[in-house]
């Protein structure tokens, strides 16, 4: 069952008098128990999505230009803000990169997770406690009891985001999104906190939205993936599908700067170029620039996404896959 | 961004802030037109028109020598901007070099920053009235003193800022590029202070008239001939039930002058602070 | 075999944190705590790790950014870490360092052509601003930048630009040792690879040795000759970057390896 459905979804950032476009006309489905992936390097506005889908662009510079976000059916952007944080109060969660600022320095760990509890629940003090326990044994962290009275400056960056995890399960969410959870980590703690974010999708039945800027990342835990350049959806598929055949040339441009840890390559295929900043006006394709495939279309058409087989989407006017 | 770019966006959409400074410039205007402006000679004694009110000739009334209030408040725009920027100066030059070489120079800065501490114990007014007494009532004495009590919070402030910007990566890449101590000091790190310091320069210039008129009122600061507004509150005081414009109109310029210097620094701060900018600039 | 350009014997840096004031205890950090490594001519060598191990530390010890506090580093037969600031200054147009972070390596109110010029002021290379500003255009060219770009001030540029000024600025005085403390870390990934090449050919080109720290595996592997992995401040292993990866001896190294994510299907 499709649990998140976002349409058509605009973003644009008010700056100096004139909105400006962050993401344009993005479209993605996240069915319950699934894992998207969103990929993209800094500017495409994978983050900026990740929060209209929380609901935490209000007070921003960012606007909700157009589009719907569905969320178990319903639309959010159409109910009441009251309604709206109701919801995503209460089915949704977010973890962040960096735990430690989402960690307020000056309260006990257990104190945070249980003030996380009792804003969707009424417990008794005990009751608190006990479930603070049962959250940390969850995100597996090593002897509860004494953690529970630490500060966060005392606990590991691995820690840290474990403790992140438990209060975003404290609400039992149908969705988390975790925007680079794991990329102020060590890559051995990183292997530990996906496993962990898998199990407990195993064992909770929460779909995930996962943002990284590591394909090798989204590669190992996704089911999809959605990989982003200048605020579009440049190609979405099943992650086996895209892996096997890449089809627009900024993905392959991706994997080719990723220098292998288990080949020998002379030369990395990079992506010459730079990437754009969002006051750049770019015409055609944003990616002409530094794409080795453009020719004269792409720079005056923008392209439409266009399936080069089921369920593989690519917004190119010359994708590089071996479509049939 | 450019030095006139900077300047104007600090007004743009600021009320408040372009009020102070239109007052501001016309207390410049004041102080450089002194001699053109002042009807009366400031200094002149007319013993026929002693505590006359205002009206004509003597516009603003004339104080119990018989002298021209409004020339000597116009006068007065003078030593309030000459004390003003001579305590800046002192402060800034004194304070920045202490502050910054204490931060950089870390043993000396044990010992210096204490001495600071200790100066900073005294309360400000307390710490002024024991420096004048040491000295001659002049206006040099004055700048100094008050420029002396405000070098120990420059100090302070550009203490902790020296300290951060340390630290910060282009200093690490300055050392290992070769450059020397005075190097870093004058050519990386004073050039990031810049900014910090023409805010702090504006309160100071504010506080400074608070000092001196303070100072005046008590008759420890400039000698009592010379027209500043505190000088006219201290010498008329006396007939503030006979002649109360005589100390109405200078308090209200005293407190004019440091409110709009206190709303342009705000404005100063909210706009070129590296602090606020940096943040601005790294989304 | 030749004399090693760098060799450094039982490293030690160790910080204390704390104490001095009020009810503080002292305590030392063993950043480095005894690391033993040589580099020849034209080689480099990765030192790679997690964070907190002190491979950092290392570098920064090289550079006499930090205090060393036992151990010897000679470097062309001087050890470095005794000598006095004085006499270590000459030596730092051959010992250069290459920052992480480009956004805070570059100072914000020194233009390119500044920040480019002091080095070479500072080492008496150029006479005359004229011999200089043509100097740093040829650096400049050779790092993939424009020569004009050099009256232009850091906050101009993206991230990656610079960083190849920041490299710009370490080539320009033709150094024998490069350390480059996670040069690209800090970059988009498809950044990453362009300067990963970047720095790859200009090592290659000039011949320069080069001090590789990274945590990123992937561009150790793409960089270097050889590779010692860094554990709580010690060395776990050192060897040729074949043997390091593909027979990895001690189980710390496995563990790093085994902990990448990896891109099935990937075709070479």
């Amino acid at each position: 069952m499709v649990l998140l459905d976002i349409r058509d979804l605009d973003l644009s950032i008010a700056r100096g008098g004139e909105l400006l476009p962050v993401v344009q006309g993005i479209s993605f489905t996240v069915e319950e128990n699934e894992t998207l992936g969103i990929v993209g390097e800094s500017g495409c506005g994978k983050s900026l999505t990740a929060l209209a889908i929380m609901g935490l662009l209000e007070g921003s510079a960012v606007r909700i230009a157009g589009g719907s976000i569905h969320f178990q059916g319903r639309n959010l952007l159409a109910l009441a803000p009251v309604e709206r944080r109701r919801v995503m109060g209460e089915r949704m969660a977010m973890i962040f990169q960096e735990p430690m600022t989402s960690l307020n320095p000056v309260y006990r760990i257990g104190d945070q997770i249980g003030e996380a509890i009792l804003q969707h629940r009424r417990m008794s003090r005990k009751q608190v406690h006990e479930r603070v326990l049962e959250l940390l044994d969850l995100v597996r962290i090593p002897d509860p009891e004494r953690l529970i009275d630490s500060f966060p400056h005392q606990m590991s960056g691995g820690q840290r985001q474990r403790v992140m995890i438990a209060m975003a399960l404290a609400c039992d969410p149908k969705l988390l999104i975790a925007d680079e959870p794991t990329t102020a980590l060590d890559v051995t703690v990183q292997k530990d906190v996906l496993e962990l974010m898998h199990s407990l999708q195993t064992r909770t039945g929460m779909s995930i939205v996962l943002i990284s800027h590591d394909l090798a990342v989204i590669a190992e835990t996704c089911d999809k993936v959605a990989v982003m350049y200048r605020g579009r959806i440049v190609e979405h598929a099943a992650t086996s599908a895209l892996f096997s055949n890449m089809s627009h040339p900024y993905t392959l441009g991706l994997l080719g700067s990723i220098p292998a840890h288990d080949q020998d390559v002379e030369w990395l295929d990079a992506i010459p170029g730079r990437v754009p900043t969002l006051d750049e006006l770019i015409s055609g394709c944003a990616f002409h620039p530094r794409c080795f495939a453009a020719k004269d279309s792409c720079r005056t058409v923008d392209p439409v996404a266009a399936a080069v087989a089921p369920a593989h989407f690519v917004r190119c006017h010359f994708p590089q896959g071996n479509s049939t | 961004m450019s030095v006139p770019a900077s300047v104007a966006s600090v007004f743009r959409g600021r009320v408040l802030a372009t009020a102070g400074t239109c007052w501001l410039l016309v207390v410049g205007i004041a102080a450089v037109g002194a001699p053109l402006l002042a009807p009366f000679d400031p200094l002149e004694f007319d013993p026929f028109v002693r505590l006359s009110e205002p009206g004509w000739p003597h516009l603003l009334g004339t104080d119990h020598f018989g002298r021209d209030s409004l020339s000597r408040a116009i006068y007065g725009a003078r030593m309030a901007i000459l004390i003003g920027s001579g305590s800046v100066l002192i402060a800034l030059v004194a304070g920045g070099l202490i502050g910054m070489l204490s931060a950089y120079f870390v043993r000396l800065g044990h010992f210096l920053m204490r001495v600071v501490d200790v100066l900073m114990a005294f309360p400000a007014l307390l710490l002024a009235l024991v420096l004048m007494t040491l000295l001659d009532r002049s206006v040099l004495n004055t700048i100094i003193v008050i420029g002396i009590v405000y070098a120990t919070t420059t100090a302070r402030i550009l203490f902790g800022m020296t300290l951060k910007l340390k630290r910060d990566v282009f200093v690490d890449a300055a050392i290992c590029s070769g450059a020397g101590h005075a190097s870093i000091l004058f050519r990386h790190i004073l050039p990031n202070l810049v900014s910090p310091m023409l805010v702090q320069a504006s309160f100071i210039f504010a506080f400074a008239q608070l000092q001196a008129a303070a100072l005046d009122f008590l008759g420890l600061g400039l000698p009592p001939e010379v027209p500043s507004w505190g000088n006219m509150l201290s010498e008329e005081r006396v007939y503030v039930t006979r002649a109360p414009w005589l100390l109405i109109f200078p308090g209200a310029l005293i407190i004019l002058s440091v409110f709009s210097m206190n709303l342009v620094g705000d404005a100063l701060r909210d706009n070129i602070d590296p602090r606020f900018k940096d943040d601005i600039a790294g989304v | 075999m030749t004399r090693p350009l760098l060799e450094v014997r039982e490293l030690r840096t160790h910080f204390s944190v704390g104490g001095r004031g009020f009810m503080r205890r002292k305590s030392v950090i063993r950043a480095v705590d005894g690391v033993s490594f040589s580099i020849h001519e034209g080689e480099v060598l990765s030192l790679v790790g997690e964070s907190g191990c002190g491979k950092s530390t290392v570098g920064r010890t090289l550079t006499r950014l930090e205090a060393a506090t036992a151990g010897t580093a000679m470097f062309d037969g001087r050890n470095i870490l005794n000598l006095s600031p004085a006499e270590f200054r000459p030596l730092r147009r051959d010992i250069q360092m290459i920052f992480q972070d480009p956004f805070a390596s570059l100072n914000p109110r020194l233009s390119i052509e500044r920040a480019l010029a002091e080095p070479l002021f500072i080492h008496k290379l150029v006479r005359d601003r004229w011999t200089a500003r043509k100097r740093i255009a040829e650096t400049l060219e050779l790092v993939g930048m424009d020569a004009k770009s050099m009256s232009r001030y850091p906050h101009e540029f993206s991230g990656g630009q610079r960083q190849r000024i920041g490299i710009a600025r370490v080539m320009i005085l033709t150094p024998r040792l490069v350390i480059a403390d996670e040069p690209v870390s800090a970059l988009d990934v498809s950044i990453q690879a362009q300067v990963l090449n970047l720095l790859k050919k200009l090592q290659r080109d000039s011949g320069v040795s080069m001090l590789f720290v990274s945590h990123d595996l992937g561009a150790v592997r793409h960089i270097s000759d050889r590779v010692a992995v860094m554990f709580r401040g010690k060395l776990v292993e050192t060897g040729k970057k074949r043997q390091i990866f593909e027979t990895p001896r001690h189980e710390y190294t496995r563990r790093l390896l085994e902990s990448i994510p990896r891109i099935k299907g990937r075709v070479g």
